[in-house]
């Protein structure tokens, strides 16, 4: 009986002595601003935190917390925030996810904080991102996302090909000549082993959303206020040139199906692709950084449909509406996102600065790290009619991204998909009409 | 016979084998990735060993964000809502199965309702209520919350393993003239040391592992807890610090493989074997 007694008693002793020294870690640390940040890169966390500790030594009364989010998490995150009003002061985050929150309600209208120096500096198509018709800003665009296509030189220069220019842009016909030259047995068992092309399909939506505006499309069409989806030929052609490099001309890996951008970077290390299409301007730092040492690479402009358009999407710095400091949150933005700071953010995030006295400084027009092509886009860059359209974020997730995963992977046609996607969006849609959210 | 018998035991044994590894090879992977240096890790033609071993991701990983500082804050969560966890279902537990009333029924079908709903539903008031009485950016309000969240099911677990043991055991304890609480702390407590073992570690690795409420909850950088902080790792698309994760990992894994070595005799031991005779 003692024993089970002494057990007892130094459960309940031990507990209540862990129950103290939890209740003595609790720091209540209410400093000034809080600021959460979706960097992720070492190099870009380093910078903003560096930024914010020059922010901290040039304001001790107004003193800047750095709060790192993640991006799989950060719209759990954000929401709760919002609906509970416990909510950062600054944050981090993406245009097309920003344009919903702004028409809930959620956000800051920046505007009227917004210096004459920085609403001229940052890109009209960066700031076309984030604002609504009557003016209402939702964040300030400072990252611009925008899809390049890496190849392989060695590869390439052995097949004789010749990369595009930025004044002799590729056709995607020319992409899928090049890409039929490119893919090879090269070992003679009768099995590929190189392909022309890989694409990261695993969710395509982004990249589908982007390029059809180059082939004249972009789902979205207005009606009256309101948005319907619609699948064209246009939108058809996009689709048709894709399943036919999968399935025609087999110069596009399989494995692009279920692979995002990122995952295919290994297989164009190794040789497996020679060119990887529609990846994000970030897939550059994994090149500099992880590439073997003999991997010879470049960029390729833009490639050319109807004409050179894609869709541009920001990363954005916001301040919610329940902050009691939104005056001070700009002051913080205005200093994150001067000139020299958005520059050393975007260096190091390996994106396009949204401001134009940044993309005239040399490290943004230097060959190396093919930062003149990239940033090049920016001229071309446009804004998808899909801006605004409330559901967008639903949509993505719920039908255009499981539909054309079932397109490419060879289990409906691309007329199947369009009447998939027209009936089950307009679906999703009609929700949100019935909200009556108006962007 | 006696050779199929043998033929049996090797198959089994093999099957076993073959387990063991499908189990393993995940945790070999990571292993092997946080020793590879990152060029390796994006080689197209991967190699489960390292051909190449270098320590830098754990440095990156322990100089770099707040570690030790988080596994320190899952720690003490973990521990203490386990020891309240299991303090709270073993009395509730015994008084569930002894003690029969109409109430037991609802407070099973409470257990099953709770394990259903879904946490998303339940953040936005949980975190008003816990706003109200300061325990939001609180290790003891995420305390707090783990016990609640993981007491239904220990208290399932404890309510079929205080069952199983006879009351003839306690008739007997009582006939010799023992109180209430001396059965339950002479005789149910000893045999109910596999249970609180199994229970304390179920209810240990849920808090260790969880992590929707402790993104939420913990506002403040130096409250985040360890899958918090390993999340940092990953980014946009698909992309991560593979090698830095795969370190942070590791260095995740070993709190929950001490405590399983400390207590897996606890486990090894039969419930109630011997207790009765006949």
């Amino acid at each position: 009986m003692k024993r089970s007694t002494v057990i007892f008693l130094s459960l309940f002793i031990a507990g209540a002595l862990v129950f103290w020294a939890v209740r003595k870690n609790d720091v209540q640390q209410k400093s000034g601003l809080r600021f959460v940040s979706l960097a992720w890169q070492e190099r870009a966390i380093a910078t903003n935190k560096s930024i914010v500790n020059e922010w901290n030594a040039a304001h001790p009364d107004m003193q800047v917390e750095y709060i790192q989010g993640t991006w799989d998490s950060a719209h759990d995150y954000l929401v709760t925030a919002f609906e509970t009003g416990d909510v950062p002061d600054i944050f981090h985050y993406e245009s097309s996810i920003i344009i919903d929150y702004a028409m809930r309600g959620y956000l800051t209208d920046l505007s009227p904080y917004i210096s004459v120096e920085m609403k001229k500096d940052i890109l009209d198509v960066a700031w076309a991102t984030v604002t609504r018709p009557n003016g209402e800003v939702g964040g300030v665009p400072f990252l611009i996302e925008s899809l390049v296509v890496l190849y392989n030189k060695s590869l390439l220069e052995k097949e004789g090909i010749v990369p595009p220019t930025r004044q002799h842009p590729w056709t995607w016909d020319d992409l899928r000549t090049a890409a039929q030259t490119l893919t090879k047995d090269t070992n003679g068992d009768g099995v590929i082993d190189q392909y022309g092309a890989g694409i990261g399909l695993r969710n395509s939506a982004n990249i589908i959303m982007n390029t059809s505006i180059s082939f004249g499309g972009s789902f979205f069409k207005k009606d009256g206020d309101h948005f319907v989806v619609k699948v064209n030929d246009e939108e058809k052609k996009l689709l048709q040139t894709i399943v036919d490099m999968l399935y025609k001309d087999k110069s596009v890996a399989p494995a692009s199906i279920g692979e995002t951008g990122a995952g295919m970077i290994p297989g164009f290390f190794s040789g497996r692709y020679a060119m990887l299409v529609g990846i994000g301007s970030w897939g550059r730092q994994q090149l500099v950084e992880n590439a073997p040492k003999d991997f010879r690479w470049g960029v390729m402009p833009l490639l050319k449909a109807q004409t050179q358009t894609y869709g541009a999407s920001t990363q954005t710095l916001s301040v919610p509406k329940k902050s009691k400091r939104a005056k001070e949150a700009m002051m913080f933005i205005d200093f994150i996102l001067s000139s020299k700071n958005t520059a050393r953010l975007a260096l190091n995030d390996w994106m396009i600065p949204a401001r134009k006295s940044c993309l005239s400084m040399p490290e943004f027009n230097d060959t190396l790290g093919g930062w003149d092509i990239t940033c090049s886009s920016v001229a071309t860059l446009g804004v998808g009619s899909w801006v605004g359209a409330p559901g967008y974020v639903e949509w993505k997730s719920r039908v255009a991204n499981p539909v054309l995963q079932e397109l490419f992977a060879g289990r409906i046609s691309v007329e199947d998909a369009a009447n998939r996607i027209e009936h089950e969006s307009n679906n999703v849609l009609s929700r949100y009409k019935k909200r009556g959210e108006v962007w | 016979m006696k050779n199929m018998s043998a033929l049996s035991k090797t198959a089994i044994h093999g099957l076993i084998i073959l387990y063991i590894i499908f189990l393993l090879f995940p945790l070999l992977w990571v292993v092997a990735s946080s020793l590879k240096p990152t060029q390796e890790i994006y080689s197209g033609s991967p190699t489960i060993l390292p051909q190449q071993i270098t320590f830098d991701h754990y440095s990156s990983v322990i100089n770099g964000q707040r570690i030790f500082r988080s596994m320190w804050n899952s720690v003490i969560v973990g521990t203490f809502s386990t020891i309240l966890v299991v303090l709270l279902a073993i009395p509730s537990a015994y008084a569930m199965v002894r003690y029969k009333s109409i109430v037991n029924n609802a407070i099973l079908g409470w257990i099953l309702v709770s394990q259903i709903f879904p946490v998303i539903l339940v953040m936005i008031p949980l975190y008003v209520m816990l706003r109200y009485i300061g325990l939001t950016d609180s290790l003891t309000g995420l305390t707090l919350i783990y016990v609640v969240w993981s007491l239904p099911f220990v208290l399932w677990m404890m309510y079929g393993y205080v069952k199983s043991i006879p009351l003839e055991l306690e008739e007997a304890a009582v006939i010799d003239g023992a109180s209430r609480t001396q059965v339950i702390f002479t005789i149910l407590m000893p045999l109910l040391l596999p249970a609180i073992g199994a229970s304390a570690l179920f209810a240990f690795i849920s808090s260790w592992n969880e992590f929707f409420f402790a993104l939420v909850l913990m506002k403040s950088p130096t409250l985040a807890t360890l899958q918090v902080e390993l999340a940092r790792y990953t980014g946009m698309e698909g992309q991560s610090r593979t090698g830095p994760l795969a370190a942070a990992s590791v260095i995740a894994t070993i709190p929950s493989i001490i405590l399983f070595i400390f207590m897996r005799k606890w486990f090894t031991t039969g419930l109630v074997s011997g207790a009765l005779k006949g």
